[in-house]
């Protein structure tokens, strides 16, 4: 009966009720869009690598080993020697070891020096693999394969040219040794895609006339004499490992990082992940901040419009109680309206949210490697909404309560 | 000849300056090291903490009461599903426990312990002796010594999916200890966590 009375009452109502529903729709779908956008966010970098157990480099600290070897930011500290990695590579418990180096770019691309093994056991996203869209796998020394990023801002398309660059910043090209693209990588949404890889031969080959830095004056081997050379590399900058068994992960870890011969540093991705964002992470933590205060505003809203909207419906409380309704009845009438209003607006908003979603999904995939999940609704959104439903009914106790104790004589007193 | 002499001369010189490799590993005390990894049915685990976390103390042990205190904390260690509460119904079943103490000095004692520690804890009694020896050696040194006792679990849970908490009598055994670092490998990655005194229970369902 009186939930009949309050949707007859939102009905009569709808301009204003239909704004103040949307006020909260949108409130509501923003913070559950900012919700989306933080677990996927954090899953995304959490995804960033999967499937290496240890990353090996030279003893500095997690998150910077991490950031240099994974998402190529900053530089290593030193170099790991090739001797303590084919040490490594040499032990029981290691399945198997991609090395990586770093060191030189192209434009604003780094250049990654690796085996082709690194494209059978890198793996992002739950264990995906990375997957040619074009072309295949460097084969010969001057080959390089790019990622989605460096061929879309480039414009590189397979069998073009390339030029890598000795440094990071620096203008001096290698220029008598260009490489070709023989394979463009599918876009991941990981630093590979910003990555140009080459073998690990060719890093030492690029160097083969250069010393201290600079390129010996009328010195330049031709590429077929390269070929020929013997292109060990003295050092790698870091190293993927797997291992037979994860029950030797600690084991190995320790070893690596109490390896006399050399300081090394042996890291658990997934540890190192879950440390850097939780650098990363405070900003998460103001977005929900903010997206909670337009919550709590459009909450305020709605008590705004209920208490303006007591002034218009004097007439009808006095009625209500003149017909024989307790106060309490009056109380009721004006919190369930108050929640009705709050659960539409709520489950509207997740309308909107999903709407959203299905739109901005292949948009954000693409252009920032953000992947955010279609799913059915969780458990902590579910909370999210009774929540809302909740504050909804608690804020309309203010006007309700102010509707119990006047509504007879206010409304019988002729003022108008 | 004394080109000969002077290879030779190089030649002993490498493995003495080999030898000078000076390292530490990292000490906090109230902090131990708990690692974990889970593969099918077998936990491995490996347990670290400092000897003042453990006994109250870290210099060599002197006195009866201090020996017979090490010798208390190297039998409790040996009792991982004491110490590390596993649900029941994983079913688990230890295997294999090592406990000993070690002295932050010369990673050449490590094989000396593992050794011993494979005969039963009472052997470790013998072990203890050499302890000294070397705790002298670090005054020597005029470091000061830190010991951190470490121990090494293997054990066998029927139903692994059931590992969905580990509660930590460890804070309620020993006292000192306030904090432990927890890493855990299954197949689905590794994650680190922090298990204070205060809230000494670990919910392992995100992992699974």
């Amino acid at each position: 009966m009186i939930l009949r009375l309050a949707i007859a009452s939102l009905f009569a109502r709808a301009l204003t009720v239909g704004m103040t529903i949307l006020a909260i729709a949108l409130s509501v779908a923003l913070y559950l869009g900012v919700e989306k956008v933080r677990t996927g966010a954090k899953a995304s970098f959490a995804d960033t690598i999967s499937g290496t157990d240890l990353i090996v480099g030279a003893r500095s600290g997690s998150v910077q080993l991490l950031l240099y070897s994974v998402f190529r930011i900053g530089n290593a500290t030193n170099n790991v020697t090739w001797e303590s990695y084919q040490d490594i590579a040499a032990r029981s418990d290691v399945d198997w070891i991609v090395p990586i180096s770093l060191g030189d770019s192209h434009r604003q691309f780094r250049v990654m020096g690796t085996t082709q093994d690194f494209f059978e056991h890198y793996k992002y996203r739950q264990g995906r693999s990375l997957e040619m869209v074009e072309g295949i796998v460097m084969d010969d020394i001057f080959d390089t394969v790019i990622g989605a990023d460096v061929a879309a801002t480039l414009g590189y398309s397979v069998d073009d040219p390339i030029v890598v660059a000795h440094g990071l910043a620096s203008f001096t090209e290698h220029k008598d040794q260009p490489f070709r693209v023989s394979g463009i990588l599918a876009k991941t949404g990981t630093p590979v895609d910003r990555t140009v890889i080459v073998s690990l031969e060719a890093i030492e080959a690029i160097h083969v006339d250069w010393q201290s830095g600079a390129q010996i004056p009328g010195q330049s081997t031709p590429a077929d004499v390269i070929r020929q050379m013997e292109l060990t590399p003295k050092a790698v900058t870091a190293a993927l490992v797997g291992v037979e068994s994860p029950l030797q992960t600690f084991a190995l870890q320790r070893a690596i990082n109490e390896y006399p011969e050399e300081p090394l540093l042996a890291i658990l991705p997934g540890v190192a992940l879950q440390e850097l964002w939780g650098i990363v992470g405070i900003a998460e933590t103001a977005l929900l901040a903010v997206s909670t205060m337009v919550v709590v505003t459009a909450l305020i809203g709605m008590m705004a419009t209920i208490f303006s909207s007591l002034s218009e419906r004097r007439r009808e409380m006095a009625i209500f109680r003149a017909m024989g309704a307790k106060p309490m009845t009056i109380l009721s009438l004006l919190v369930l309206e108050a929640m009705l209003m709050a659960a539409i607006g709520a489950l509207l908003g997740l309308a909107l949210l999903y709407v959203g979603l299905m739109i901005a999904q292949p948009v954000l995939d693409s252009a920032f490697g953000l992947w955010l999940p279609i799913d059915a609704p969780t458990m902590r959104e579910a909370a999210v909404i009774l929540a809302v439903i909740g504050a909804g009914a608690i804020v309309s106790l203010v006007p309700a309560f102010r509707a119990y104790r006047m509504s007879l004589a206010d409304g019988m007193m002729v003022k108008t | 000849m004394k080109q000969t002499l002077s290879l030779l001369s190089i030649l002993a010189a490498v493995p003495a300056l080999a030898e000078d490799t000076r390292q530490l590993d990292a000490h906090e005390h109230g902090v131990g090291v708990l690692n974990i990894a889970i593969e099918g049915i077998t936990v491995a685990m490996e347990f670290n903490a400092p000897g003042a976390d453990i006994v109250g103390f870290e210099y060599a042990a002197e006195s009866e009461a201090d020996r017979a205190a090490v010798d208390a904390a190297v039998a409790t260690l040996a009792a991982p599903l004491d110490l590390f509460v596993l649900p029941a119904e994983a079913e688990c079943s230890v295997t294999q426990a090592i406990a000993g103490l070690e002295s932050e000095e010369a990673h050449g004692e490590h094989a000396d312990h593992d050794d011993h520690a494979g005969h039963g804890q009472h052997e470790e009694h013998d072990d203890h002796a050499e302890h000294d020896d070397h705790a002298e050696h670090e005054e020597h040194a005029g470091e000061a010594g830190h010991t951190e006792f470490h121990a090494e679990y293997t054990l066998t849970c029927a139903n692994p999916m059931a590992l969905t908490e580990i509660g930590f009598a460890y804070f309620d055994t020993f006292e000192n200890a306030r904090e432990l670092e927890v890493q855990i490998i299954t197949s689905s990655g590794a994650q680190a966590f922090e298990v204070q005194r205060d809230a000494p229970v670990l919910d392992l369902r995100s992992l699974f």
